[in-house]
């Protein structure tokens, strides 16, 4: 029955992503590659290391393991596999068995810690300081223990945390919590704040009552084994129990009824918005303004946009204030000079996964109709292109605020170079991500808060167009910067908005032809379901 | 005389080895309501789609209300109504501001879309609250997917299964409705597996079987010796064979 339901999802992927699969294959063999380095790293570190330093260092490489096992999935938007529970509960499935398959998939979203935690463990038990693998069999339980450990948990946390994203008004701000959680830490150590209690930290996380400092006592010999065994076993079977307990409550969990709540809101709101989605028929004529308009009111109510939305305002500035908060760059840093464009730029290539690269993955099926009205298919791309820049204009707005507010802002030039710089940013990857939505479209779900954006093979071009994207204003900055001249800058920008001007109405015809040519496929693409399994 | 609402001259689409539609003939009078029947995967769906221009054709010629297709292609969409056999809603908008959008996309001034919008949520029995479309039923979906296409008041409907899904008094609803669009003048063209509803709506029929039409003509002639609608299609589309039986069912 599991061989069953993981050959259904086999079978699935293998449909949806055939064409796809070298690019896929050279970006994982990269991405393991890499985690292949760290655990080679991580081995020789543990073989050559002596037996005091493993005891001070082992407890904080398993946490680092621990965290990086169950938050990366959640800040990388990468989830792992994980079963959708709807298609299967129809059949009559033990819940122990879903629950099993669903275990087995988490492992999907962590072999690269699998990789790493096991060279550590090789590492141990080959130094010559810790008896030369004399101990093997209990490293081998610890390491099994601490691995069904991370793995129960994590598959509690991602029921936990798809319950919680389904719920309206609540999935933002558990985005947003997290997000800052992880920022906050830095946050507070760039600031110069150091609490007293901070020095003794390292002490207290590697005590051997946690997880990570019983797995280190149970594989260095010398210590009580048993003992941290037996802790080990005891955190893996809490982790058991709320991994099972999210699970069963996550099949349980309705998501339409958590969802289902009709758009009400005070009367004052809904004539404020009313008014910013009628904006566009007064600067434009259907069916553009028709559009247009149609599309600032989808994403403003759509979670999964309106969650990024918030990021950009919000976790970029977090990133990136550290950088213009240190001490010794406050007003001269080359960061702090250009914090509100820094800042904006990060704002504007957030929003690409869920608008510019893949304009019509929120419409999905829906798209249809643009090739069934009896209008060109350019003139919804310029429509979302127009609502895209709209946000985008409405993020940089937020952080001008948030950035005077902080005592940031270097003047109102600053500003007025950051709108200039942002469009024609925006007139590049807009450019590109016409092209690529055309190419490369795939559905989202509107009310998911993470994953996709766009299809893997896209995903890793993404990273090459970007810089090239942002290219053109690079040289605008550096021409400033190596002829000390604001007329260079403003003639190296020029020609950039110029070129950009260019490459978008090249690029748009280029993808209204190919829309039209590859409209089938496009439309398949768009109307794609998944498997039994959830790979988002 | 006005040319045919729809006229398709040896029509072909595959998709690779095996042809969708092959060689297709038909011909839809005006003012006419046409029941396009056949057994799954006969090539309906794939004939209304390249009727309405979502995907095109190998070989062949298609006019629809005298314009060719596709070198008319904007001057046949402006005309026609659209129930597809999925959903061409957008999920995040109320039912209202889609059939607002809709009616602007035909050229309509927006005071006279939302106008014609209420009026059509009215008739449809459609909440008028600010629920988004993502929160309809299937039912109420296509009820709003069947508002949409008459808001532009087009002269020729292509529906794919406009019924299924909906209750028995929103199907009742919508067979008046369509039936007082062919009053009117329109064309209706649908496609539907019920057919006792194609019996008692429509007053020509063509069946597609394996690609091709094998017969087409008014519900008289085809039920001229006597037999049902059900008799002549499995009788037309080779489905007269004695049920096979498992052994162990």
């Amino acid at each position: 029955m599991i061989a069953a339901i993981l050959r259904a999802q086999a079978i699935s992927m293998r449909m949806g992503k055939r064409r796809g699969a070298v690019l896929s294959a050279l970006v994982a063999v990269l991405w393991y590659g890499m985690w292949a380095g760290v655990a080679c790293a991580v081995f020789a570190l543990a073989y050559a290391a002596r037996l005091a330093a493993l005891r001070v260092y082992a407890p904080l490489g398993f946490l680092g393991v621990f965290v990086y096992w169950q938050i990366a999935p959640v800040l990388t938007a990468n989830l792992g596999s994980a079963l959708d529970t709807r298609k299967l509960l129809a059949y009559p499935i033990a819940h122990g068995k879903l629950f099993l398959v669903d275990l087995l998939l988490r492992l999907t979203g962590a072999g690269e810690m699998v990789m790493v935690l096991g060279a550590g463990m090789l590492g141990i038990l080959a130094n010559p300081a810790s008896g030369n693998g004399r101990d093997w069999p209990r490293a081998a339980i610890a390491a099994l223990l601490f691995l069904c450990f991370n793995l129960l948990l994590a598959s509690g946390m991602r029921s936990l945390l798809e319950r919680l994203l389904s719920r309206r008004g609540v999935r933002e701000l558990v985005v947003l919590g997290m997000l800052m959680l992880w920022v906050a830490p830095r946050l507070v150590m760039v600031s110069g704040y150091h609490p007293a209690w901070l020095g003794s930290g390292a002490a207290v996380l590697g005590a051997a009552i946690w997880p990570w400092g019983a797995a280190a006592r149970a594989s260095l010999p010398g210590g009580p084994a048993g003992l941290a065994l037996l802790t080990l076993g005891c955190w893996m079977a809490v982790a058991g129990w709320f991994g099972r307990a999210q699970f069963e409550r996550g099949l349980r969990f309705d998501a339409e009824a958590a969802q289902a709540r009709p758009l009400e809101g005070g009367a004052r709101r809904e004539g404020f918005l009313e008014r910013f989605y009628r904006l566009p028929g007064w600067i434009w004529r259907d069916p553009l303004a028709g559009m247009v308009e149609k599309e600032l009111r989808s994403l403003a109510r759509t979670p999964r946009f309106r969650t990024v939305f918030i990021m950009g305002f919000t976790f970029g500035l977090l990133v990136w204030l550290p950088m213009a908060m240190r001490p010794h760059h406050v007003g001269q840093g080359a960061i702090e000079r250009n914090f509100l464009t820094i800042v904006s730029l990060y704002a504007l290539t957030l929003l690409g996964q869920v608008s510019y690269w893949n304009c019509f993955g929120l419409d999905r099926s829906a798209a249809r109709i643009y090739f069934v009205i009896p209008h060109p298919v350019g003139t919804a791309l310029v429509a979302k292109n127009i609502a895209s820049l709209v946000f985008i204009y409405a993020e940089v707005l937020l952080l001008t605020a948030i950035v005077a507010a902080l005592r940031l802002l270097a003047g109102w030039g600053q500003v007025l170079e950051t709108l200039l710089v942002v469009g024609i940013c925006a007139s590049y990857v807009m450019a590109l991500g016409n092209v690529s939505s055309v190419y490369y479209p795939r559905p989202l779900k509107p009310e998911r808060v993470s994953g996709g954006g766009a299809s893997s093979r896209f995903q890793a071009l993404i990273f090459l167009l970007y810089p090239v994207a942002l290219l053109p204003v690079a040289l605008a900055y550096l021409a400033r910067y190596a002829l000390a001249s604001q007329a260079a800058f403003a003639a190296v920008l020029a020609m950039a908005a110029a070129i950009g001007a260019a490459l978008y109405w090249v690029a748009m015809d280029s993808a209204v032809e190919a829309a039209g040519r590859r409209r089938e496929t496009l439309i398949e693409e768009l109307a794609r379901g998944d498997g039994p399994v959830d790979s988002e | 005389m006005p040319p045919p609402a729809i006229l398709v001259r040896a029509l072909r689409k595959s998709y690779g080895a095996k042809a969708a539609v092959d060689g297709l003939d038909l011909e839809v009078p005006r003012g006419s309501f046409f029941g396009f029947l056949g057994p799954n995967g006969a090539g309906k769906s794939t004939t209304i789609r390249i009727l309405t221009g979502l995907i095109p054709a190998d070989s062949g010629s298609v006019e629809i209300l005298g314009f060719r297709l596709p070198q008319e292609e904007l001057e046949i969409k402006r005309r026609i109504g659209l129930v597809p056999d999925e959903s061409l809603l957008f999920d995040r908008l109320t039912g209202l501001e889609f059939l607002e959008f809709v009616g602007r996309m035909y050229g309509l001034e927006r005071p006279a879309a939302i106008e014609r919008g209420r009026g059509l949520m009215d008739l449809f029995e459609l909440p008028a609250d600010r629920k988004i479309i993502a929160e309809y039923s299937k039912g109420m979906r296509k009820r709003v997917a069947m508002a949409a296409s008459l808001i532009h008041h087009p002269e020729l409907f292509l529906m794919d299964e406009p019924f299924e899904g909906v209750d028995a008094v929103g199907a009742r609803l919508m067979k008046d409705i369509l039936v007082d669009q062919v009053h009117r003048g329109a064309t209706v063209f649908l496609t539907s597996h019920v057919l006792e509803v194609v019996e008692r709506l429509c007053d020509r029929v063509a069946i597609i079987h394996a690609g091709r039409i094998v017969t087409s003509g008014t519900m008289e002639d085809l039920r001229a010796d006597g037999q049902s609608l059900e008799d002549a299609f499995v009788r037309l589309v080779g489905a007269e064979r004695p049920a096979e039986r498992l052994s162990w069912l």
